[in-house]
């Protein structure tokens, strides 16, 4: 298709190699930290290493698939998506929902489940990027500003309230916010704003107590209050102080018997750090920024408002929960519960992950300049 | 065109908060990884420990128990391998089968294992001091939760030999009667450490590195015992008690310079492997009858009871006589077969008197009236002198624990009848030991020794690590009293009463003992003798006792050959020299 009057254009092979990296390191992780619990479990050391590498191979599948097509065929599938992801967390409360760790949050049959949060991040980021590009100035109207937060807080308030998961709430909203605040003009009102809600959340959860000030307090103090929850949050700083500087070795890891609850979710970067040292753990971190940095070299070169908002959006998605996962096993700010993309176990959002690279790639992929000549391949 | 316009306008906005967002990022991952650092650099250590106290689990690796050995250096008291069975409840995955396969092979009751089985702990001790081929068995099972530990046990390899003397070990290894208790701080040792790194579970992880702190064994207890001294006067005192249907017989073989005690004999004695089987037939099933049973036959009568010594306390009397000079040997006596103190008439054991008789053939003959009259001659005050300073009046302070005190009249109650009484070894009760020890001090020059077991303690490579030091106390009697005693003792074996303590051609010195038990009338007797050798330098003291024995009940028959017998094997083995016949000489 190489035609005269516009540049063809290659995937951003750092993105694709990093991608591929960090999944095939998530693998080995995952079966790192969860050999010791499958075995125990289900007398099976590759219980959890045998669904995730399902999913992972489902997710490069997927990943090749979006990358592969033009990206901005989603945008037909915006309103659907949005639509779907409301129908999708409502299922959750039929007995289509699966309870699971003391909370109700996919969806599914039998062997086959599905989170809807993890859907919902990738809805929400398709339908901003549709509706901010389609009209773009139509954003710097208050109206419009609003309209486009109740859309995002609806599903976070329906993700939060229905699925009692707060981490995927934060995560939609910050990427709905980051969104905005991208492709507005007035983007002080939004820190005004944003600065304000802070506040009130502040104010009201002293106000609250209870449960949530608890957690403060655990944040604050884990060794004195490793009953009432700190107990996960003690058990990931002993693995990062056992890591010290080289960590004890691939596979080596005393934390992830048991002591870190579920090592392979929320907490995997404690093993990795207890594991690789501190040297393995920055490594991780550089390599998230790295792709954070690619992010942006591709939403800048972006074909279109579209695609530079979807790559936005999926940087948003990265880099909040990379950056509150670590926050959390540093115990910098109160657990959450926050996974770490294509390292923690888990199905869904692995699938959604790749997706979204996918996303990332074909964005990377697509044509700069040339209007007409996309128009020509529609046509 | 509306792409056009806004590419225009707008993209370099985006950038720069695009720009700015990534910039926020940066610095968000800059500030965690100086978090990290922090905490796993510089709070590292504090983690670690902490970590560590979490993840390691203590285990004792039990100290074998030194071995007590003989004084040729045969093993006495040894170990075996037994294992020790428990559970850890979060480990057991099939709980009725571990129930069943413990019940079954331990012989325990199955309630008693379901209910330690069940019972949420971290470890639960089921049985120790399992067989270690049943320990093997089960741990062939291999039921999860179920851990054998290695273990030792003490183990007797003569069974019975000095049983009261040795003593035995409880469950935990530890000491219970005997030199096991009295040296329980040297044999016990120091139990090793492993530290093992647990999952959360509590279940020890393979292939990781253990800190092991190896346990110390005990130290080996060298003993003054001679095995085959033990043995002999074992077999002398199991023949006698045989023969004369005793309640029990004990022998003390004894260095009467130093104290060192080659044997103690008190038959019946009991099995040391099976310490809590009654060593008679009984249908004793328990509870504090079994337990009173236990403790009377666990007694060493040799320095757990007491009794009236009788004639050969005349040693005593004799000596304080000699050394305060109100007799001599050639002193003479007459008597008439009874003698008055106060109202009281004492009656000699010969109805019809000794008559005329020096205060030598007094001794030999074992004449009452003669030595209640030495007796009054010493009075009160000097006697108990003597009695203190030939240490009747208080406990040997022998490695052995509950030794018996003196029960004795308090001086000012003494009168005349008292005196009397106590001059032929009546009225007060002592145990065979004191009076062994006193009778050594007699004919030693004066000395009161410490009789004593250990000699020192030995670690497993063989160095010296205490070397016991008992006391010994000069200058209890002159040397010229000893020299005459041993001439007065030596008569009453080669003339006198104690005849049948004759070894041939050994010189032996000796006094016999008859006494009634009380109460006075019961026909029930005690027939004892003390004899030495060689007479003139003693390198070894005996005293053999018998407790009622049934038909002829006298000490110059029945207790004086039994120390005979012993003698004519082991002086020999001794090494002590056959004296020349007075003939030759």
């Amino acid at each position: 298709m190489s035609k005269k009057g516009y540049i063809k254009r290659k995937w951003d092979m750092s993105l694709l190699v990093t991608v591929i990296f960090l999944v095939c390191f998530g693998l080995v992780m995952v079966y790192s930290t969860s050999s010791y619990e499958a075995a125990m479990k289900f007398n099976d050391s590759a219980f959890y290493l045998k669904k995730q590498l399902i999913a992972t191979a489902l997710g490069v599948l997927v990943m090749f698939f979006t990358a592969t097509i033009n990206y901005h065929v989603w945008k037909r599938f915006a309103i659907i998506g949005y639509l779907l992801t409301i129908v999708c967390i409502l299922l959750v409360m039929t007995p289509l929902g699966i309870e699971a760790n003391g909370a109700r949050r996919w969806i599914g049959v039998k062997s086959f489940s599905f989170q809807p949060a993890e859907l919902a991040k990738l809805a929400i980021i398709i339908f901003f990027a549709a509706f901010l590009s389609k009209k773009p100035n139509l954003v710097n109207k208050l109206g419009t500003s609003i309209t486009m937060l109740f859309y995002a807080g609806l599903i976070a308030l329906m993700i939060l309230v229905i699925t009692k998961n707060l981490s995927s709430a934060i995560i939609i909203a910050g990427i709905a916010y980051i969104m905005m605040i991208v492709a507005s003009k007035k983007s002080k009102w939004y820190i005004v704003v944003a600065v304000a809600l802070c506040a009130i959340a502040v104010g009201g959860l002293l106000l609250a107590g209870g449960y949530r000030l608890k957690r403060i307090r655990v944040w604050l103090e884990p060794e004195a209050y490793a009953q009432e929850g700190g107990f996960q949050t003690l058990q990931a700083l002993y693995a990062l102080g056992s890591g010290g500087l080289f960590g004890k070795g691939l596979g080596q890891s005393v934390q992830k018997l048991g002591f870190v609850p579920e090592a392979q979710n929320d907490m995997v970067f404690s093993i990795i750090c207890e594991e690789l040292g501190i040297f393995g753990g920055i490594a991780i971190i550089i390599l998230f920024a790295f792709m954070i940095w690619r992010f942006m070299a591709i939403a800048n070169n972006a074909e279109d408002l579209f695609g530079t908002l979807i790559v936005i959006g999926i940087m948003a998605h990265i880099a909040l929960q990379v950056v509150l996962n670590i926050a959390v096993v540093t115990n910098t700010i109160p657990n959450t519960g926050i996974t770490l993309p294509f390292i923690s176990y888990g199905g869904t959002s692995t699938v959604f992950i790749m997706a979204e690279m996918g996303l990332a790639l074909s964005v990377s992929k697509g044509k700069k300049i040339r209007r007409q000549v996309i128009t020509d391949e529609e046509a | 065109m509306l792409w056009g316009s806004f590419m225009g306008r707008n993209n370099t906005e985006i950038k720069k908060k695009v720009f700015i967002f990534v910039i926020g990022c940066f610095i968000g991952t800059m500030l965690l990884i100086g978090r990290l650092i922090y905490i796993m650099v510089f709070q590292s250590e504090y983690y670690q420990k902490l970590a560590d106290e979490l993840h390691e689990r203590e285990r004792n690796i039990k100290a074998a128990r030194g071995e007590i050995v003989d004084r040729n250096g045969l093993v006495l008291a040894a170990n075996r391998t037994v294992c020790t069975i428990s559970v850890i409840h979060s480990q057991i995955e099939d709980e009725k089968r571990v129930i069943e396969v413990l019940a079954n092979e331990l012989g325990m009751d199955r309630e008693a294992v379901e209910k330690k089985v069940t019972k949420i702990s971290s470890r639960e001790k089921i049985k120790s001091n399992v067989d270690k081929e049943i320990g093997d068995r089960i741990r062939e099972y291999n039921l999860a939760g179920v851990k054998v530990d290695e273990d030792y046990k003490r183990y007797y390899p003569y069974g019975s030999l000095a049983s009261k003397v040795m003593g035995f070990t409880g469950a935990d290894n530890q000491g219970i009667i005997g030199l096991e208790v009295q040296y329980d701080e040297y044999l016990m040792g120091t139990d090793g450490k492993i530290l093992t790194e647990t999952d959360a579970a509590g279940v020890e992880r393979e292939n990781v590195v253990e800190k092991r702190i190896e346990a110390i064994q005990g130290d080996t207890l060298v003993t003054t015992i001679d095995y085959n001294i033990q043995e002999y006067a074992t077999q002398a005192a199991l023949k006698v008690l045989e023969e004369k249907q005793a309640n029990y017989v004990s022998i003390i073989i004894m260095n009467p310079q130093n104290g060192e005690i080659y044997a103690m004999v008190n038959v019946p004695e009991f099995d040391l492997n099976n310490p809590y089987e009654l060593n008679y037939e009984n249908d004793i099933t328990g509870g504090e009858e079994l337990q009173n049973a236990l403790n009377r036959m666990w007694r060493n009568q040799c320095i757990n009871d007491t009794y009236e010594p009788g004639s050969t306390f005349k040693i005593i009397t004799a000596t304080a006589g000699i050394e305060t000079g109100v007799v001599t040997t050639n002193s003479t006596f007459s008597c008439p077969g009874f003698k008055i103190v106060e109202d009281r008439r004492i009656r000699c054991h010969k109805v019809a008197g000794h008559g005329a008789e020096t205060f030598v053939q007094a001794t030999m003959n074992s004449c009452n009236p003669v030595f209640i009259e030495v007796g009054l001659r010493i009075g009160k005050e000097r006697y108990f002198e003597y009695l203190e300073k030939l240490g009747i009046l208080s406990k040997t302070g022998i490695d052995l624990p509950g030794e018996a005190g003196t029960i004795m009249h308090k001086i000012e109650n003494v009168g005349d009848v008292e005196l009397a009484t106590m001059s032929f070894g009546q009225s007060f009760q002592i145990t065979p030991l004191q009076l062994l020890r006193a009778a050594s001090a007699v004919i030693n020059g004066g000395t009161l020794v410490t009789p004593h077991f250990a000699i020192r303690t030995v670690d497993v490579d063989g160095n010296v690590t205490n070397e016991f030091q008992y006391e010994a106390q000069s200058g209890a009697i002159s040397k010229d009293t000893s020299e005459t005693m041993k001439y007065i003792l030596e008569q009453v074996v080669s003339e006198g009463g104690g005849i049948k303590g004759q070894v041939e051609g050994y010189r032996i010195g000796g006094k016999t003992a008859t006494s009634e038990k009380l109460p006075r009338g019961s026909a029930k007797y005690i027939a004892s003798f003390i004899g030495y050798a060689p007479a003139d330098n003693p390198e070894v003291i005996a005293i053999c006792i018998i407790d009622e024995p049934v038909g002829i009940y006298y000490g110059g028959t029945i207790a004086a050959p039994v120390i005979s017998n012993v003698y004519s094997n082991i002086l020999p083995y001794l090494g002590i020299e056959r004296a020349v016949t007075n003939t030759e000489e």
